[in-house]
């Protein structure tokens, strides 16, 4: 009897390999049972981050659209501070001036195209941002990246790349002096 | 690992099924019990014996598992199915050796004992441990186990009544068997 169970003991050592180790070596990504080595991110980890991380940055573009929301709903246009410009002396008819409105990274030209006649616009051209210059013997706005021209009464663009006019800048003369009292909002 | 085990004594019990009952009491369990009492030697005398999930430390179950729904708790529980990942294949009701894990066709989920996982993870006695009248479960410290199994060590340096190898090799829960084998009567 004691014969046996050392035979049946040396039998169990010799028999010991990969499947009836104890405990079993089961680290790997098919078959893991211990809780404590579960996969973080498993199959179902995976899909389930993927869709989460659509739905955040789903959730995450509401704010834009309340803001604009907010923005399209003003009742009146935007209040803008009143900026003295130029004496219109200065200006000869058919001639520019470059200047800042509203704040002084916004590059605006004002053009005199008559005796009485004056408008200004954003000069920033409104495909990718070059600045816009105005050509007096065109009489265009011409923006010299992507030769895109803008009409000088209207500011559309009448060819190349730009879709939308230039912004344009109200102005108000008064004993001479050219003021600008605001930006037009952009109309589709 | 808990400070505790599982300890039976299998020759104490008296068949009352309180163990059963306690059970189905455990959180989580859904009032379905997980441990069986099953006669010995049916129709012959009244020997009754509970019936275990020994939480063996390499579980045919949950090496059956394709979807690794059973898992080993780091005491070395051996978890109930995770209902999102059992796919109600039944495998562990035909791997496990002693036919624990049961499955209930409504829920399409195996279910087996957790050794009341809540409970003794914080070194709680199970349900059943808990309530058994005859200590034929009990839950012992480390020192305790090792006295008992100094007790079960016969004169005769061959049978061992407390064995760490079963059916399934080493386990987590760990038992006595019957006194016959310690050729002694028991007092309860």
């Amino acid at each position: 009897m004691e014969h046996d169970h050392h035979k049946d003991k040396t039998n169990e050592n010799k028999t010991i390999n990969k499947n009836n180790t104890v405990p079993f070596a089961e680290d790997n990504f098919t078959h893991n049972i211990k809780q404590l080595q579960e996969r973080k991110l498993d199959r179902r980890g995976f899909m389930k981050t993927l869709v989460g991380a659509a739905g955040v940055f789903a959730v995450s573009t509401l704010p834009w659209g309340a803001l604009a929301m907010r923005e399209l709903s003003r009742d009146g246009e935007k209040q803008y501070a009143e900026k003295e410009i130029v004496k219109l002396d200065d200006v000869k008819v058919g001639e520019a001036v470059q200047f800042t409105y509203p704040s002084e990274h916004h590059t605006a030209l004002l053009i005199r195209t008559g005796e009485q006649d004056v408008v200004a616009y954003q000069n920033a051209c409104t495909h990718l941002l070059c600045p816009v210059f105005w050509d007096k013997g065109k009489e265009k706005l011409v923006c010299p990246c992507h030769h895109g021209f803008f009409d000088v009464t209207t500011g559309q663009p009448t060819a190349g790349p730009p879709q939308r006019p230039l912004p344009q800048i109200t102005l108000t003369v008064k004993q001479g002096t050219v003021y600008a009292t605001g930006v037009k909002r952009y109309e589709t | 690992m808990t400070k505790s085990v599982l300890y039976l004594e299998l020759d104490n019990c008296i068949g009352c099924r309180s163990c059963l009952a306690a059970c189905t009491q455990c959180g989580g369990h859904d009032e379905k019990y997980r441990n069986y009492v099953v006669d010995v030697n049916p129709l012959v005398d009244t020997q009754t014996m509970p019936l275990m999930c020994l939480h063996c430390v390499n579980p045919a179950c949950a090496r059956s598992c394709p979807a690794q729904a059973i898992q080993i708790h780091e005491t070395g529980a051996v978890l109930s199915a995770r209902v999102e990942k059992c796919i109600g294949c039944q495998n562990c009701t035909i791997a496990c050796p002693y036919g624990i894990p049961k499955f209930d066709v409504e829920q399409n989920l195996m279910y087996k004992c957790d050794l009341c996982i809540e409970r003794t993870q914080h070194d709680i006695p199970p349900m059943c441990a808990s309530v058994c009248p005859t200590n034929t479960l009990q839950w012992l410290t480390k020192e305790q186990l090792a006295m008992k199994k100094e007790q079960n060590v016969l004169d005769n340096g061959k049978w061992i009544a407390s064995s760490d190898h079963y059916l399934e090799n080493e386990t987590n829960v760990h038992i006595s068997l019957p006194g016959i084998l310690q050729k002694k009567q028991k007092l309860f």
